[in-house]
């Protein structure tokens, strides 16, 4: 009888440990997704405005053209050369200069070009996938025909520019392994949507505070609803108060609401946890100071009362969040990506 | 489809004569002509939005913002048949192998030299002859690790050895993903043909790599250095990094630390054992070659002379891709390995040599001369096409510099349908196989064939307005 001979198992291990990440392709990787990130609030508000024209266009030319400056405060944008102060088409300039402007730096195309330049730069890092929705992206907005389609329908374009955004969002989560380079994307994205959020509800605030007289509930109303679709967040909010429509209910879902994706303390919670993993990752066991910063956030978020974003205000409530937010976002880059 | 097309003459890759098609051609002509110009054309644009989509493009700066062109893709692909393919098969093998031993005996005892097949003023006046690298043992005695070797064919369909690429060749990224669009968009013109797949060139490139590993590890750890993003084949070095699952490295993400070499992480400093440098000699290390440059990682040379790393292709290297040297390659073939040489050169003539140099002088409306030094078909004259006074200017660059240039006959360069204008339409080709020297030599089956577009031009280069075609070899009959 002869013996059948087994063929020999290659001895590897399943758990290999996870890579070391370059310092450069961290940087970029964050960078990629925090522009994703901003592209897809700029195309929001810029959307959610359009629509406020159909609604409240005729009621109240002066608030509108208040939302209208609001979209270049939220994204601290200077205005276009010349102002737009007081012009007939102002709608239209603000938001050609934030979909098209090249010389600006926050307008639609020139996120989602510099999210594409950062990804171009760690083609190896990102999945085909990721890349090839990012390129769709760009090409949608930079091709020869963008300008004739945006024309067509502003609505079906930054819907697209949405869609297209989240696409890659998704795509990130599901074909990238989640090991560092996630994890950037990870606090970039939430970084991101913590800073637009808090800006969003401050600067509506202002405005909506400073017409309050003038306005009747049903144009309250509408105001509020598009603070919230602003902030992708009115199905939710509905779902929660069924309907009540007051200042500070809409503050404290949008920056307290624990389970809620868009809402500022989710938000917080998601970056911390990624910032552990990542010095879990990169063998720290000190805490590093953005991680401390976020934790600390973290943890007042948690424990607050509507009754306390009362007593200070809304606005300063949500600038002092944005502070700390700003001093993290710095310290990540000090500790990561400087070399 | 093909009704109107003409030979001119020329050999024509497809057709044997008017109308009827070579036997490993027949089967895609008549599937062709069953298609229709509309048809043929839709999956034009399909494989044009693929690219686009895909980011496989090359950036031209002609204005601010750099413009993005997709590398023209002609979709009638180009077969070479199992019997011819051996034939470059076995030139290729034994070309990189001779090409090596030139190197290796070039830094070291210089046999070719003292026994005078190869003039040493050549040598030493070669501008890639890098003197840093004597004496200097590189891992497993390899220098040139990954060549291009560019093949035309003459008016007889013989295959001719135009030039060998062995300092950082690049194009074969194109080459796979003009594969993977073809099998995208013309999936069943697949069906009538048995083609070589040449898929496992990542893999092959990442053996290779390995191969060369200074210390014997499981788990090197490998990076393709790149020039970064705004050099014109970023696409292929990041390919190729993500091909291998290999880190994609620019020199400010390396640093050398007591003649090791390491790239800086997250987590702090990682040592890096081999390197696929696509970047030239001159900007590898400040410290050795260019001291004004920026670029480079300074010491490098230093770690890779103590044998702390690998550096893929060895630097100097462009002593044996030397237009004047490349005259000599059936030489060498002869002085190192016994044998003749199973490619044939195409003539050329030495400006360095007197005799040569008259000749040429005197008859520079048949030639084509070239500087020995450039590529992407710059600093070149179609002495044939050129005006009096263009050619009393390289008179004059010639009789300055002599060394610096070569002239050879005008090979008609073989031609093949392409899809232009609704119709078929000869155009000339070349081809560019991709050669590993690791373990063992590997040629890929297949290649870069790039294409004239223009009508009457012989010159294929991407930057003068070429493109490229699908390479399909087959597999033997059974």
């Amino acid at each position: 009888m002869s013996t059948i001979s087994l063929p020999a198992i290659p001895k590897f291990s399943v758990h290999v440990p996870s890579r070391p990440m370059m310092a450069r392709d961290a940087d970029s990787m964050f960078w990629t997704s925090r522009y994703i990130e901003r592209a897809e609030h700029v195309a929001r508000l810029l959307l959610v405005n359009a629509n406020l024209l159909i609604d409240v266009g005729d009621l109240a030319p002066k608030l509108l053209s208040q939302h209208w400056q609001s979209v270049l405060t939220i994204m601290r944008t200077e205005p276009p050369a010349g102002g737009v102060e007081g012009t007939k088409d102002m709608g239209a300039r603000i938001a050609h200069y934030m979909t098209f402007d090249r010389d600006n730096a926050n307008s639609l195309l020139t996120c989602v070009s510099r999210a594409r330049e950062n990804a171009r730069g760690i083609r190896e890092n990102i999945s085909a996938e990721m890349w090839e929705a990012l390129n769709t992206l760009y090409w949608s907005i930079r091709g020869d025909d963008a300008p004739s389609r945006f024309e067509e329908s502003p609505d079906d374009f930054y819907r697209q520019l949405m869609t297209g955004s989240m696409l890659f969002q998704g795509l990130t989560d599901q074909t990238l392994d989640h090991d560092q380079r996630w994890l950037f994307t990870q606090v970039a994205k939430y970084l991101e949507r913590i800073d637009v959020t808090c800006r969003v509800i401050e600067t509506k605030y202002n405005i909506l505070q400073s017409g309050a007289g003038q306005m009747d509930a049903a144009l309250k109303n509408i105001q509020w609803m598009a603070v919230l679709r602003s902030c992708c967040s009115i199905e939710a909010y509905r779902r929660h108060h069924l309907g009540e429509m007051d200042p500070l209910r809409v503050a404290t879902f949008l920056v307290l609401e624990r389970n809620f994706p868009r809402s500022v303390r989710y938000a917080v919670g998601m970056a911390r946890e990624a910032l552990c993993s990542i010095r879990n990752e990169t063998s720290g066991l000190a805490i590093d100071p953005a991680e401390r910063l976020l934790g600390r956030l973290n943890a007042q978020l948690e424990y607050a009362e509507p009754s306390e974003v009362m007593k200070e205000g809304i606005p300063t409530y949500v600038q002092k969040i944005q502070a700390q937010v700003a001093e993290a976002g710095l310290e990540v880059q000090k500790r990561y990506f400087l070399y | 489809m093909f009704d109107q097309y003409e030979a001119d003459g020329l050999f024509d890759e497809m057709f044997e004569a008017p109308g009827r098609p070579r036997p490993h051609y027949s089967a895609v002509a008549s599937r062709l002509k069953s298609l229709g110009p509309a048809a043929f054309n839709k999956r034009v644009r399909m494989a044009d939005v693929t690219f686009r989509n895909q980011g496989i493009t090359f950036t031209v700066y002609n204005d601010q913002r750099g413009v993005e062109k997709i590398f023209p893709f002609d979709l009638m692909p180009r077969i070479v048949p199992a019997n011819e393919w051996d034939i470059i098969e076995r030139g290729l093998v034994q070309r990189i192998t001779a090409l090596n031993l030139f190197c290796q005996d070039i830094y070291h005892d210089q046999r070719i030299l003292r026994e005078n097949v190869v003039p040493p003023e050549l040598i030493y006046g070669a501008k890639m002859f890098r003197r840093e690298m004597f004496h200097v043992n590189v891992p497993r005695n390899i220098y040139i690790h990954i060549c291009g070797t560019d093949l035309v064919r003459d008016k007889n369909g013989t295959y001719l050895v135009l030039e060998d690429n062995g300092r950082t060749p690049s194009g074969v990224s194109y080459v796979l993903e003009n594969r993977s669009v073809m099998k995208r968009v013309f999936p069943s013109l697949f069906g009538a043909y048995h083609v070589r797949a040449i898929e496992d060139y990542p893999y092959n490139l990442l053996q290779c790599l390995k191969h060369v590993t200074p210390q014997r590890s499981d788990d090197p750890s490998i990076a393709v250095l790149t020039p970064g993003i705004y050099n014109s084949a970023y696409f292929e070095h990041s390919f190729l990094a993500r091909q291998m699952g290999v880190e994609l490295v620019e020199a400010r993400d390396l640093i050398v630390d007591n003649a090791y070499v390491y790239m800086r992480t997250t987590a702090g400093l990682r040592r890096v054992d081999v390197i696929y440098r696509r970047v030239d000699d001159d900007f590898l290390d400040p410290l050795c070659f260019r001291s004004e440059s920026i670029l480079g990682v300074a010491g490098l040379m230093n770690a890779y002379r103590c044998g702390n790393v690998a550096l893929v292709n060895a630097p100097g290297t462009g002593v044996a891709d030397d237009k004047a040297i490349y005259p000599f390659v059936p030489d060498m073939i002869k002085f190192y390995m016994g044998q003749d040489a199973i490619l044939p050169n195409v003539k050329t003539y030495i400006c360095a040599r007197e005799s040569d140099r008259k000749y040429v002088l005197e008859n520079l409306d048949k030639l084509v001369v070239k500087s020995t030094n450039e590529s992407g078909g710059y600093g070149m004259l179609m002495g044939h096409q050129a005006t009096n006074e263009e050619r009393q200017i390289f008179a004059g660059k010639i009789m300055e510099d002599p060394r610096n240039f070569i002239a050879q006959p005008v090979v008609e360069l073989s031609q093949h349908p392409s899809f232009i204008d609704d119709r078929f339409q000869g155009r000339r080709i070349d081809l560019r196989p991709y050669i590993l020297y690791g373990e063992k030599v590997i040629v890929m089956p297949g290649g870069l064939t790039r294409v004239a577009l223009r009508s009457g031009s012989l010159v294929v280069n991407s930057s003068q307005g070429g493109g490229s075609k699908d390479t399909w070899v087959l597999e033997e009959e059974q």
